[in-house]
């Protein structure tokens, strides 16, 4: 029986995640990483103890006092120095205690979780009040060209497609599920990158160096036509490229910013419980409700 | 050379499973979880705590909550 819940394929993310580090293209991990690094130097407060997921260097920072890092894989860990702090663990099912740390932070594991609302709840628990999560993960926009080349190719040469590029979250949905896991004054944004390239199989090639080759479940393991690549080269060039004969690919940077909730915090007042009339502040007549307004 | 695993991170963990607190083997290099029935190994001071990873426990090596 299948398993719907089952879309991503954890060996294989680990493999890749693995490939990653041997790869000379994290520039996009790289940008994510001096990205938290500045959200974090703004925020007026520091933290004890923070777990890192996904850094694969060293990540030192003023606002922070002791570092774990956390990944899926010993390989994706940073070196080991005099005293390291690693862990090796799924934060799908994260194995920390509730109320333990003071941050922690994702660069880009989170597009590639089965159960992301799951995940997020963990995280939030993991927490201790007033206790920060950044997230970093790629969005829907990311590689809608490769997508739309890809699938356009295989409709072309076997009359159906098959899923390539993943299922991204869209920045709403993300929004929506920060609110859903408990999280309190969720900040969610993204970035649209722009990488050019000669063909699209030099972009391929960098998707599999980030680490970043398809993981899901359901992926095609049996070989690829190259009837298939060719005619998507040819749909991408056609359908996006520039003036000067290279390629564009999209790439959607989610930031999710989100605080374990607590009293502190700002919170919304009791209905009922402002001071001043909205009317007199806007200098007019109150209309009480069940009277209509006059055309 | 082995290390040993960071206080602080021993200090957070919990069984992935249940979430219920660790027994730390430091002969073994091990962290119990006896409600899961799971031995995670400590590698080079790392705490692995897949499941896939882990160790089935025997019966007697389990202790019951006092």
């Amino acid at each position: 029986m299948k398993n719907d819940m089952h879309i991503f394929d954890l060996n294989a993310v680990r493999r890749n995640r693995e490939r990653a580090m041997r790869g000379d293209a994290n520039f996009l991990h790289d940008w994510c990483l001096d990205n938290v690094k500045e959200r974090l130097a703004v925020i007026k407060r520091e933290f004890d103890t923070a777990l890192i997921s996904g850094a694969r260097d060293s990540f030192n920072h003023e606002k922070i006092g002791h570092t774990i890092h956390l990944d899926l894989s010993q390989k994706t860990l940073p070196a080991q120095n005099a005293h390291p702090a690693h862990l090796i663990c799924d934060e799908e099912t994260l194995p920390l205690r509730m109320n333990s740390a003071d941050a922690l932070i994702d660069i880009l594991s989170l597009h590639t979780k089965n159960d992301l609302p799951g995940t997020l709840i963990q995280i939030n628990r993991a927490l201790k009040p007033d206790g920060l999560f950044v997230g970093t993960l790629f969005g829907g926009e990311t590689l809608f060209e490769l997508r739309k080349s890809l699938t356009h190719a295989e409709m072309q040469c076997r009359n159906g497609a098959r899923p390539r590029v993943y299922p991204f979250v869209d920045k709403q949905q993300m929004g929506a599920l920060m609110q859903r896991a408990g999280f309190a004054l969720p900040v969610i944004d993204s970035e649209l990158i722009t990488v050019s390239y000669s063909d699209m199989f030099s972009l391929m090639r960098d998707v599999r160096h980030m680490g970043e080759a398809s993981a899901l479940h359901d992926r095609t393991k049996s070989f690829t036509g190259r009837d298939i690549f060719m005619t998507a080269a040819e749909y991408y060039h056609n359908t996006f490229a520039e003036t000067d004969g290279r390629i564009p690919a999209t790439f959607e940077i989610i930031f999710v910013l989100g605080w374990s909730p607590h009293e502190s915090q700002q919170q919304p007042l009791k209905p009922g419980s402002a001071e001043v009339r909205l009317a007199d502040l806007l200098n007019t007549t109150e209309i009480t409700t069940g009277e209509k307004a006059k055309p | 050379m082995t290390h040993d695993v960071d206080p602080k991170l021993l200090e957070i963990l919990v069984c992935p499973l249940t979430h219920t607190t660790l027994r730390y083997d430091r002969t073994a290099q091990e962290l119990i979880s006896d409600k899961a029935k799971l031995a995670f190994p400590i590698r080079d001071g790392i705490p692995i705590m897949l499941v896939d990873e882990a160790r089935p426990l025997e019966d007697k090596e389990i202790k019951k909550a006092r």
